[in-house]
């Protein structure tokens, strides 16, 4: 399995992980990827759940467990969008 | 899940058209049903008591005098409704505190503007409803108020919540403000980057807060029955939401409330929230009848959401050969009377179009005593592109570069960073400077006292959860219903996608909205989110549809169904295959679908991500009046990328339309308040939006970058045109004057100070 790298917002990283903005965890869909986060810190999943999108190599998405990460991809977690 | 579904080198026959909408001739030969069109046996009448004060503590309400009038048939205030924990709730630019929402639906401990809900009374007509508010007794201390940004994040400033501390700093502040939070977006080393500028302009701006401007005010009928059930009948971007909204704020089981989506007369993101509907129930549940409300244009001027004004300071730096090296913004946003302005995506938003190495963007989100603001066209990004595109005209002046060469010099397309970390994943900005560049009104001469100004935009996009259900009639006609409100024409967009998917003519597809009861959970339209993440979901459902009809036809034929292919409206048997059999229609198929197996039907629901964003490039021709001041919009050109276009004229539509309201938001639209914080304008007439008198011919330019996350490539067209206008005006303004507007509106008395001064 190769590693995703994640990334979060220095606020995120600030309140939940200690100020760690950047992480690579082995992971090949978004599910497995909040698992192995939630066992890092724990209740940090539910968190990234609620309040995050997620930009996948560049494409924003929800967050959704099937969604699948390519190996080595780049993943940030950034706070969620809403329109008009 | 992402996939790659679309197939650039597929011939399009239906996508691509513009045929009538489904929802065209009840509308224009009045038929159409409108929330305030419901009328249901029994139904009484609501109708809401609001603040004659900016800003007041509500020391008493004494409602015994409106009780006792005959035909009165129920009373509710703040108290009659569940109070929330205070907490926020969800993502954090929308993060909801219902302790909050529950406060603006009907005051509690204050009134915190002219026009908050205090009292809703229901009796058996308007008059009598009317009547009964004039006997509600408020006993108000009145307080000082404030309704400027920066008035009201100086030290001193009357506070709205005397707890609230700032959000988003660290070491929390100790004392309380009307600053509810802090955030800030930065990447690269600004001093660094500044130094490497051979220019840097810093300039501050104002802009003014703006409504909606949508036709029809707010209104709805709720019908609370003996057995619990409630049913509601309401015009919203989205019928589940505000089902949500309705059943949290009054303590209800979601399930036992069943809204209607009425026909919209426009929303642009206001009608995102709820603000009678919570009321009318309540007033439903208490008297045992249906309840109308209905706001009048007043109310919604004064009671519901405008998109903030703002008061900023941009500053950037360009080298001599065009590269912007760095850019330092701070955005202070009107959230109104509660948290929650649009400032995190207008920091977001504000260099998203542009490739710059050391930046830094600070957003306050302010609260003050006017109306909660809500979602307006891409919230939030028109804002801060009105000051970062300003200056960029300047820069673009001192270096003597046209402005869409700077543009284009430092335009993002895929892989380029953004201030908020990720890559880009797709192009589209460049490919609409390239579009002015080569338009041939960009060459027209200009005359004396006129100007040419060009801005960009960005804007975000949507997908999210949607669900679309499709059944096969017995003729072979085809119904497709989502849960998606149709605000700009999505029912087409819909149907136009289902016929392309299955093969048949657009007018065998009839497109509807069904109720909360009647189909998945779908979000609000708004984002530019529907013809994206639901048109995916109806894309499914067609394909699945196509495959049990695949299925039917080899029952049929006693074939594999291997051996059975659909092609333009058809089941048809692979090539090679031995046998005859002709092929079969959908209305063949459909007329034997007892003995295949009963009704066809098919559902899908997504949570679609991959959408791509929307860049738009637009350039303005202007002629200023130098004895009146008054600014006359001479031409505008608005390329706009909109991935493939599903309803050709419709992409047009929403695109001049955003044009339209940014041209208004640019030199009119403004709410005046006057020193007892009382909104003047709370009217169209003074409150001015464009008419066509006002406006020439929108010129637009649609690019097509196709998204290949979408079947056909489509990407949301609804916000992004909105974002340039403000600043493409203003620098047309400084061109023909040599006056550079800072403040909007640049409305005739400003413009002409301007050139006085």
């Amino acid at each position: 399995m190769t590693a995703a790298h994640i990334v979060l917002t220095s606020g995120f990283s600030r309140r939940y992980t200690n100020g760690v903005k950047e992480f690579d965890i082995d992971a090949t869909n978004v599910r497995g990827l909040l698992k192995a986060m939630d066992q890092l810190y724990p209740g940090l999943a539910e968190i990234l759940e609620e309040e995050t999108a997620i930009a996948i190599d560049g494409e924003l998405h929800e967050v959704v467990y099937t969604q699948v990460l390519r190996p080595g991809c780049e993943v940030f977690f950034i706070p969620r969008i809403e329109g008009g | 899940m992402l996939t790659k579904t679309m197939d650039p080198a597929k011939v399009l026959k239906v996508v691509g058209t513009s045929p009538v909408r489904p929802d065209g001739v009840p509308k224009v030969t009045g038929q159409a049903v409108y929330g305030a069109d419901t009328i249901l046996p029994g139904m009484i009448w609501g109708k809401i008591l609001r603040s004659p004060h900016a800003h007041a503590r509500i020391k008493s309400i004494d409602t015994s005098k409106a009780a006792a009038l005959p035909g009165v048939k129920a009373i509710v205030t703040g108290a009659d409704l569940p109070d929330h924990k205070f907490e926020y709730v969800g993502p954090e630019r929308v993060a909801v505190n219902y302790w909050h929402m529950t406060r603006n639906i009907l005051a509690r401990e204050k009134v915190l503007y002219e026009g908050h809900a205090i009292a809703a009374v229901a009796a058996t007509t308007p008059a009598i409803a009317q009547q009964a508010l004039d006997l509600i007794h408020v006993d108000y201390e009145i307080l000082p108020h404030v309704i400027d940004v920066d008035e009201a994040m100086k030290p001193g400033a009357p506070l709205l919540f005397e707890d609230m501390i700032t959000r988003g700093i660290e070491p929390a502040p100790t004392t309380p403000s009307n600053i509810a939070k802090r955030l800030e977006f930065s990447v690269g080393d600004l001093a660094k980057g500044f130094a490497e500028a051979d220019e840097v302009v810093e300039m501050s701006f104002t802009t003014a807060a703006v409504h909606q401007g949508y036709i029809e005010p707010h209104s709805c009928v709720a019908r609370y029955g003996a057995d619990g059930q409630c049913e509601l009948w309401s015009a919203s971007q989205g019928h589940f939401v505000v089902r949500a909204y309705t059943a949290k704020l009054l303590g209800m089981d979601i399930g036992s409330l069943l809204v209607h989506p009425a026909e919209i007369g426009g929303g642009f993101g206001g009608k995102t929230v709820v603000y009678v509907e919570p009321v009318a129930v309540a007033l439903s549940k208490k008297s045992g009848l249906p309840v109308k409300i209905m706001m009048s244009r007043e109310d919604v001027l004064k009671a519901t959401g405008p998109t903030s004004g703002a008061s900023m300071t941009v500053k950037i730096g360009v080298t001599k050969a065009g590269k912007i090296v760095a850019a330092d913004s701070t955005f202070k946003f009107q959230a109104g009377a509660f948290p929650g302005s649009p400032v995190m995506n207008g920091a977001m938003c504000a260099y998203a179009c542009y490739d710059i190495p050391n930046s830094r963007a600070v957003g306050y989100d302010v609260v003050s005593n006017r109306p909660k603001s809500a979602a307006y066209r891409a919230p939030g990004s028109p804002i801060s592109a009105f000051g970062v595109e300003s200056v960029l005209d300047i820069l673009a002046k001192k270096i003597g570069m046209d402005p869409l060469e700077l543009r284009y010099k430092n335009a993002v397309s895929a892989g380029s960073p953004t201030a908020w970390g990720p890559k880009h994943a797709h192009d589209g900005f460049k490919e609409t400077i390239e579009a002015l560049m080569k338009h041939p009104s960009y060459k027209i001469p200009l005359g004396k006292n006129q100007g040419r100004g060009v801005a960009s935009g960005f804007w975000f996009n949507g997908g999210g959860e949607s669900a679309a259900t499709l059944h096969v009639n017995e003729d072979g006609s085809v119904v497709v219903a989502t849960g998606s409100m149709d605000v700009g024409g999505s029912r087409a967009s819909m149907a136009l996608m289902a016929a392309e998917t299955l093969g048949i003519p657009y007018d065998k597809v009839r497109s509807t909205v069904a109720d909360t009861a009647s189909i998945g959970y779908n979000h609000v339209t708004g984002g530019s989110r529907v013809t994206y993440a639901t048109g995916i979901a109806v894309v499914q459902a067609c394909n699945t549809v196509i495959e049990d009809m695949r299925g039917r036809a080899a029952l049929t034929w006693d074939v594999s169904i291997d051996d059975v292919i659909w092609e333009d409206g058809h089941a048809k048997l692979v090539a090679g295959h031995a046998g005859d059999h002709a092929p079969l229609s959908l209305a063949a198929i459909a007329a034997k679908r007892a003995v295949t197996g009963g009704p066809i039907v098919a559902e899908a629901a997504v949570n679609a991500g991959g959408m791509a964003p929307g860049f738009s490039t637009q350039f303005y021709d202007v002629e200023v009046d130098p004895e009146t001041g008054h600014t006359k919009i001479l031409r505008v050109v608005a390329a706009q990328d909109v991935g493939r276009a599903i309803h050709h004229d419709y992409c047009e539509g929403q695109i001049q339309g955003g044009v339209v309201q940014g041209i208004g938001w640019a030199l009119n639209e403004e709410y005046v308040y006057d020193k007892e914080g009382h909104l003047s304008n709370a009217g169209f007439l003074d409150y001015r939006i464009p008419v066509a008198s006002d406006l020439p011919h929108i010129d637009v330019v649609m690019v097509e970058v196709p998204n290949p996350n979408h079947p056909f490539g489509a990407k949301g067209v609804g916000e992004v045109n909105i974002v340039p206008p403000m600043a493409a005006i203003a620098n047309a303004i400084e061109q023909a004057t040599g006056k550079r507007m800072t403040s909007l509106p640049m409305s005739p008395p400003k413009v002409l100070a301007a050139i006085d001064g």
